[in-house]
């Protein structure tokens, strides 16, 4: 796959839930190999803009092609080959294991009746060994800390091995150990051409890690472009509610970010 | 957990319900001989040449009393077994049950309209057959009265399953005070749960629907498992989760509508097997359903044989029985699940 190919598209796209409009007009474009960080304020619309482009929520208006066809017109388990989704409501059964969980993503690539093979197990242990949780592997899922079961939701994301991943809040309950280690493997993860999207809630780790970020508001799009940008807008700030600036720091890759409640 | 000592685990499931089997059917009012058992058996199959030591009274205790009555208990208490299992991973709730469906409350109801009506003392196997159109009645019930609002969402099935069996015993209760007083211990009868009475037709009829029912659903046992991740998950997954949920529950309508139909109510069955096997043989549903046949098979062979032997002057109700040992396995399971949340 060639670095740039555009993945995923949506094209002036609108949800509804229920009857209320929760989201309006959004065009966003995901690149093989992005870092693209979505933020927002609370009930923006961020968690609808992951799912609907996901296939999860049909759109009430404009549309979202995967890879130029539309999300739609994909067969579902071929769908789940190109497109994997992590969010950090998921949770499986107490009972279930670490490694029986991850396996579970490999469901697009065999459906229901075939057995996996040695390719489905090299997966498996690839996404657990990316992900830093292989020594957790039979471990059941009841016995672990929420940082650790997000975790291994996105395993389970990366054995499904696809070239678009779409993530809600992938580092909720990490610690700042895990946080970078999640975002590092993310790294990993685009580098081999995957096209990432992520809402991320810590703006000034949004601004980080990724290469664009999007800001949403009141269901819309206030903002896009390179991190330092965005959050040096107005929009931002008016988004948020609070004054946000950047402090160059020389020894360090990425501006410092402080904020302020607006008076 | 490895494959090989999941599949012993089974081994040994598989080896308990074989003795329990055969306790079974050499206890009761008139005891037999396991040899005796064996070779009467192995005639029967055409293994054996060798006329059976029980004699004709014996064979007669075997084959038309003790064995059809056995072998009901296992396909009952397996079927409500694997279908509390399915319904435990599809509601991702280790305490849900068939009851939660209305399967129950909607099987009473047509026992005690084909009571009501009469029809049960003069149509052959007219009792079953309504209990049975009742249970389906109340699960199709359930699933388009909660999905009449767009999708049907688990929550919504659970309360809409509360609502429909309060409604179906309100009915129940209107048709036992307005029938007549001879006709309603029939029902009461059945209502309490019990294998009293049961012969190779109802073995035959719970065997089509238990067996084959089973089997679908261990074949199905991987979108269950990916549906026990939750809908947004499995949907990302490529599961097409609005047509697989109502294909199981309709599977699960089948297997838990004629085990009850036969058998009556048998409460917490379902519920009690599955979750003490779970922590042996983990949640996926290839090694629990299995599992989860076996020990509820097991279980219900095991406490009809209590209901038959325990008192020496009458039969106690199989679902009382059930409902003893099962209410207060729900309640340490709920505090030990609420200890843990």
């Amino acid at each position: 796959m060639s670095a740039g190919e555009l993945l995923l598209s949506a094209h002036a796209l609108a949800v509804e839930r229920g009857k209320r409009r929760v989201l309006s007009d959004v065009s966003v474009e995901l690149l093989a190999g992005e870092a693209l960080v979505v933020v927002g304020p609370n009930a923006a619309g961020k968690s609808t803009l992951v799912r609907a482009l996901a296939g999860l929520l049909e759109p009430a208006a404009g549309e979202v092609r995967l890879c130029g066809r539309l999300l739609a017109d994909w067969p579902r388990d071929a769908r789940a080959r190109v497109l994997a989704l992590a969010t950090s409501e998921e949770e499986g059964p107490d009972a279930l294991r670490v490694a029986e969980r991850v396996a579970l993503g490999r469901y697009p690539h065999r459906g229901p009746f075939q057995a996996l093979r040695a390719s489905d197990h090299a997966a498996v242990a690839r996404a657990l060994e990316a992900t830093g949780i292989a020594a957790l592997a039979e471990r059941r899922l009841g016995t672990l800390s929420a940082g650790e079961r997000q975790l291994a939701t996105l395993a389970r994301g990366l054995a499904q091995e696809p070239r678009v991943l779409l993530l809600d809040e992938p580092a909720a309950h990490l610690d700042i150990g895990h946080q970078l280690q999640l975002f590092r493997t993310l790294d990993d993860v685009r580098r081999r051409g995957v096209g990432v999207l992520a809402v991320v809630h810590d703006l000034a780790r949004a601004a980080q890690w990724a290469e664009r970020m999007l800001l949403v508001a009141g269901g819309r799009i206030a903002a896009e472009g390179p991190p330092a940008a965005v959050l040096a807008s107005e929009a931002a700030s008016r988004a948020f509610g609070v004054r946000i600036r950047g402090h160059a720091v020389p020894s360090l890759p990425h501006p410092h970010y402080s904020f302020e409640e607006s008076p | 957990m490895t494959n090989r000592s999941a599949r012993l685990r089974i081994a040994a499931l598989a080896g308990a319900l074989a003795l329990a089997l055969l306790l079974a059917t050499a206890w009761g009012s008139v005891a037999l001989p396991f040899n005796g058992i064996l070779g009467a058996l192995l005639a029967k199959l055409g293994l054996a040449s060798d006329p059976s030591t029980l004699g004709a009274t014996g064979e007669t205790i075997l084959f038309t009393v003790r064995l059809p009555r056995v072998l009901l208990a296992a396909l009952v208490g397996g079927g409500l077994a694997v279908v509390g299992a399915v319904l435990q991973a599809i509601f991702r709730n280790p305490l849900a049950d068939a009851g939660l469906l209305g399967v129950g409350a909607g099987a009473a109801l047509g026992a005690v309209l084909a009571v009501h009506l009469g029809l049960a003392s003069t149509v052959f196997f007219a009792l079953p057959l309504a209990a049975f159109a009742g249970a389906l009645s109340a699960v199709l019930g359930v699933y388009f009265i909660a999905g009449a609002s767009g999708r049907a969402s688990l929550h919504g099935l659970l309360l809409t399953g509360i609502a429909v069996s309060a409604l179906a015993g309100a009915l129940t209760s209107m048709l036992l005070v307005a029938t007549e007083e001879f006709r309603v211990k029939t029902v009461l009868f059945w209502l309490a749960g019990g294998l009293d009475g049961r012969g190779w037709t109802h073995v035959q009829a719970a065997a089509a629907f238990v067996l084959s029912g089973v089997a679908l659903l261990v074949l199905l046992g991987r979108p269950i498992d990916v549906l026990s991740l939750g809908e947004d998950e499995a949907a990302s997954l490529g599961l097409p989760v609005r047509a697989t949920r109502l294909s199981l529950l309709g599977l699960a309508a089948l297997v838990a509508g004629a085990s009850t139909a036969v058998a009556g109510s048998l409460p917490f069955v379902g519920l009690m097997a599955p979750h003490a096997l779970r922590p042996f043989v983990g949640p996926l549903s290839r090694r629990l359903l299995p599992a989860a046949f076996l020990g509820g098979a097991t279980l219900v062979v095991l406490a009809d044989l209590g209901a038959r032997t325990l008192s020496p002057r009458f039969e106690l109700p199989l679902g009382a029985l059930t409902a003893c040992v099962g209410a207060p396995y729900f309640l340490l399971a709920l505090r030990a699940n609420e200890g843990r949340g």
